[in-house]
């Protein structure tokens, strides 16, 4: 299966910039997820990758072919659109057969194709029907289907679960995912939604205002956020920060919560051992890391709770800052003694909490 | 680097398009204002006289029955706004009142359906003054009655015009009645929670609403009555006398019954200018139209 | 995939309850009369021409408009299909309909054809001056014909067409393709771009994506738009007389022939059958295919 190399790729609209000096490369049978808020440009990303826009300036290759330059038909992928976009006056099979009939293949092998496609993804039932007769997750297949027979090694996915409803999706999900081990092919996939970046792609690439912030497997991206952006776009309730000044508290470094009376212990931390007293840095905790009246952790957090949201399998609290309210995700059962307005004591351990450097936003 | 054709298949296919407009309107065009400048008569003459190059356009504003046709135009253009008044009334009745929408509907426009000719044959016989409607009335006993109109140069006109909006209201009213449709529902129910009677809630709030079909219409009318040109022929062709003569009229005249093509083409430059003065409201209201929609969009 | 327990809904059945009567209120009957006023003026025409072309002129004579005929007689029908004189010519409007019919397919084809794939071009395909050929199209459909006219004359007189059917179906389909194209335009504009997408990735051919995706999915404004081209070249006069040559002319212009420049007795029955027969097949068109009809010439006028 192909690589795909972007290389210093930039996109205009006029005067507007969308995208600029973008490297990115995709390895052989990878699952990458361009993952961003929308108008962080990774549709544009896609659709130059797909010919379907012309780039400014830079190259794209595929399996090491210059492809820059070529039609869509003839860049060697396929690809799932959001709405389907299945054709309306054509049966399922007709939608199968479009693309493989404009590349004069001959008829048992188009059959062939056909068949195995329709196996794979159970549609065989439906071959002769036409799209307004499918449910929405069926015409889902029906367009995977009409990307697999077309066998190319390139996938592209253009937030192609947004459509469906929530048990749908992560049917779909499973069955992408499925897919991908199944037959090893390169897939790019675009989508707003972390929990399916989290759960399909081998590795993820976060965009934000046209430039790759980071990209690096789910862990890291969870674990080491490449900055403040990552951090807080990924997880949900997105992380907490919290700005701080380092000290030296008899040689140790700690580091002290404006706003707070509280010092965090920083020698336990892996990179946070070596800062100089006097730097501004954010502290970052996860809401799904604090633990309730553990009191010997290296960071201690003591707020009045504010309110607590409770969504069946797990509760939030939220507690009360000056600014933005600080979550802690727990257990639900844990959550019924504490009443509005009374003090909760969360204790972080040393290996979880995120050091940023608070004048460029990058990770210590 | 081969030929890409995806980039070059619709350029061509483009082709014949833009030959069309280029040779058949923008040419044409062309063409015709410079046949205007010249004396040709029956055949094209393409030497212009500088010295008098505007002697076409002197002699036509010179011409009794140009000034006749530009008179009908404004009197056949104010008369029909009757169209539009009758379509709105029409399709606010019926869209209030739900009962028989589809068999009215169908009634209205069926004159669209009918070529002017024969609508024009149909009212002249409609207006003959021994055998038509005249005679009916007198039957009746209204002695009066005068519906001799066709005959009488002072209201020639007016029997144009009556048949103009038995023809024009239905299509009218088929705008109004989409611009009505494209109303937010809730606009009524809320004005029927307020308790605001119908009068004040047409005036008020519906009509400055559709104040954009209603300049659509009126200016679609206006460039329907510079072309006017069946109707006349087949009620009155242009008489008595010249009195019903309009410029589309004049043009055809001046070029089949004169056989002065320079001539004709000066007259229908004039009707160009016409329909350009008309026409530039409707392209300003349509950009700002559609500026407006991408602003809400946003 | 399925689920564990597939769970029915829990679901009831509903009663019928009986209707209400509707009310009939003052206003309902006075916006009832006068709409009933409106159609009878609207209708009062057609029922003219249809009377009249059915009575004797003996009847006629007699000056009663409105009444219904005494006798019914068919003979005005066979007449004006068969004798009416156009000029010198004696052979009825029958010659005519032939005519209107051998123009009509042609320029049926040409204009819908012609200006059907400009639209698909304009719309869906990737070009810098779309807009500016768009505001030129826009324009041209507005311009009077007389403006044009003379300088068409010329040209298919050069190209050997005037004065035959081809010239006639020629300059209509000319006259009809800036507003046909606006209309096919509109129409594919509203097409998702992600299909146009996916049939660039599938194929990518101009020709292959109109005749395979485009055509089939334009089954709808195809009637609209044939329906408004066909009543409209059936109903055109002006193109008809200043293009058609001798034998050549549409039932129009032999209508208009027969009828007000004829002399001699005045045969209205005769009249209004051939004016009726002119008038029959836009007519039928209309009361079968009446919803085309109104969204062809709504499409027509609100543009943009």
């Amino acid at each position: 299966m192909p690589r795909v190399e972007f290389q210093n790729i930039a996109k205009q609209y006029g005067r507007v910039t969308v995208l600029d000096e973008l490297n990115l490369d995709v390895d052989d049978g990878e699952f990458l997820v361009l993952l961003g808020p929308s108008g962080c440009g990774k549709t544009t990303l896609l659709n130059l990758l797909a010919g379907l826009v012309e780039t400014t300036a830079g190259k794209i290759l595929i399996d090491g072919r210059d492809v820059t330059d070529l039609d869509p038909k003839d860049r060697g992928l396929a690809m799932v659109f959001q709405s389907y976009a299945l054709y309306p006056t054509k049966t399922v099979r007709g939608n199968l057969q479009f693309g493989l009939s404009s590349q004069k293949l001959d008829r048992t092998e188009i059959a062939r194709r056909v068949d195995w496609a329709a196996k794979l993804l159970q549609i065989e039932t439906l071959l002769d029907r036409k799209p307004s007769q499918l449910s929405g997750g069926q015409r889902q297949r029906v367009a995977i289907g009409r990307a697999l027979v077309k066998n190319v090694g390139v996938f592209l996915f253009d937030e192609p679960l947004s459509n469906l409803d929530a048990k749908l999706r992560t049917e779909m999900r499973l069955e992408i995912k499925r897919l991908h081990d199944e037959l090893k092919h390169t897939i790019v996939y675009v989508t707003h939604d972390q929990i399916e970046a989290m759960t399909m792609a081998t590795r993820i690439a976060v965009m934000d205002g046209g430039v790759i912030q980071q990209v690096g497997t789910p862990d890291e991206i969870y674990e080491q956020p490449a900055n403040l952006f990552v951090a807080q776009f990924i997880g949900s309730p997105s992380m907490n920060v919290l700005s701080a000044r380092v000290e030296s508290d008899g040689g140790k470094p700690v580091a002290i919560l404006d706003g707070f009376e509280t010092r965090i212990d920083l020698s336990g931390h892996a990179t946070g051992d070596a800062l100089a007293p006097g730097t501004a840095i954010v502290v970052g905790l996860r809401p799904e890391h604090g633990e309730i009246g553990a009191a010997d952790r290296p960071a201690q957090i003591e707020l009045p709770l504010l309110y607590a949201e409770k969504t069946g399998g797990d509760a939030t609290l939220f507690l009360k800052t000056s600014g933005r309210p600080f979550a802690v995700r727990i257990d639900p059962a844990a959550a019924g003694g504490v009443r509005a307005g009374e003090a909760v004591q969360v204790g972080y351990a040393a290996e979880k909490f995120n050091l940023f450097d608070a004048r460029t936003g990058r990770r210590i | 680097m081969a030929i890409r054709w995806s980039r070059w298949s619709p350029r061509i296919a483009l082709v014949p398009a833009l030959l069309v407009t280029a040779v058949a309107f923008v040419g044409s065009i062309g063409w015709t204002i410079y046949i205007s400048l010249t004396t040709s008569r029956r055949f094209p003459d393409y030497e212009i006289n500088w010295d008098e190059w505007l002697r076409q356009y002197e002699r036509l504003f010179k011409d009794g029955a140009w000034a006749t046709s530009l008179k009908n135009l404004v009197v056949l253009g104010l008369g029909s706004t009757l169209a539009i008044i009758l379509g709105f009334i029409l399709a606010a009745m019926i869209e209030k009142e739900k009962r028989g929408e589809g068999f009215f509907r169908t009634i209205f426009l069926y004159p669209l359906a009918v070529s002017l000719i024969v609508a024009g044959i149909v009212w002249r016989w409609m207006f003959n003054p021994s055998l038509g409607i005249e005679n009916f009335l007198h039957e009746l006993g209204w002695t009066s009655a005068s519906f001799n109109w066709l005959a009488a140069p002072d209201t020639a006109m007016y029997g144009i015009i009556l048949a103009s909006i038995w023809h024009g209201s239905g299509f009218y009213m088929a705008l109004m009645l989409a611009g009505l449709h494209s109303i937010n529902g809730e606009i009524w129910s809320a004005a029927r929670l307020d308790g605001v009677s119908v009068w004040r809630l047409y005036i008020e709030i519906i009509i400055p609403m559709m104040r954009f079909t209603f300049l659509t219409c009126a200016i679609l009318l206006s460039l329907g009555v510079v072309k006017a040109y069946d109707i006349i022929v087949a009620m009155t062709n242009g008489g008595p006398g010249s009195s019903t003569w309009m410029p589309a009229y004049f043009t055809l005249n001046a070029y089949s019954g004169r056989s002065n093509i320079a001539y004709a083409s000066a007259a229908a430059v004039i009707m160009l200018l016409i329909t350009a003065a008309i026409f530039i409201p409707l392209v300003m209201v349509t950009a700002w139209r559609v500026r407006r929609r991408e602003a809400i969009a946003k | 995939m399925t689920d564990i327990l597939p769970l029915e809904p829990v679901r009831r059945t509903f009663r019928d309850y009986p209707k209400k009567p509707r009310k009939i209120r003052g206003s309902s009957i006075a916006i009832l009369v006068f709409l009933t006023m409106c159609a009878l003026f609207i209708a009062i025409p057609l029922y003219v021409i249809i009377v009249t072309s059915i009575k004797e002129m003996s009847q006629i004579i007699q000056g009663e408009i409105f009444s219904l005929p005494t006798k019914v007689t068919f003979e005005p029908w066979w007449k004006a299909w068969n004798e009416v004189c156009s000029g010198v010519q004696c052979e009825g409007v029958k010659v005519g309909f032939i005519n209107s019919l051998m123009i009509l397919f042609p320029s049926l084809v040409l204009s819908i054809g012609l200006s059907m794939v400009t639209g698909y071009a304009l719309a869906l395909w990737n070009i810098r001056w779309a807009g500016t050929f768009l505001f030129v199209l826009f324009t041209a459909a507005f311009v009077p014909f007389q403006i044009i006219m003379i300088p068409l004359i010329i040209m298919t007189g050069i190209i050997k067409v005037y004065g035959t059917i081809w010239g006639v179906a020629i300059v209509h389909a000319v006259l009809a393709m800036p507003l046909l194209t606006l209309i096919f335009r509109n129409y594919y504009k509203d097409i998702p771009n992600e299909i146009m997408s996916a049939a660039l990735m599938d194929s990518g051919s101009f020709w292959r994506i109109f005749f395979e995706i485009i055509l089939p999915m334009s089954g709808n404004i195809l009637i609209v738009v044939l329906i408004l081209q066909i009543t409209s070249i059936w109903n055109d006069f002006i193109i008809g007389l200043y293009f058609g040559g001798i034998g050549t002319k549409p039932m129009t212009v032999i209508l208009a022939n027969s009828v007000i420049t004829s002399r001699g007795e005045i045969s209205y029955n005769v009249d209004m059958a051939a004016a009726l027969l002119t008038a029959i097949p836009p007519l039928v068109i209309y009361f079968v295919l009446g919803k085309f009809f109104v969204q062809g010439i709504t499409a027509g006028a609100i543009k943009g």
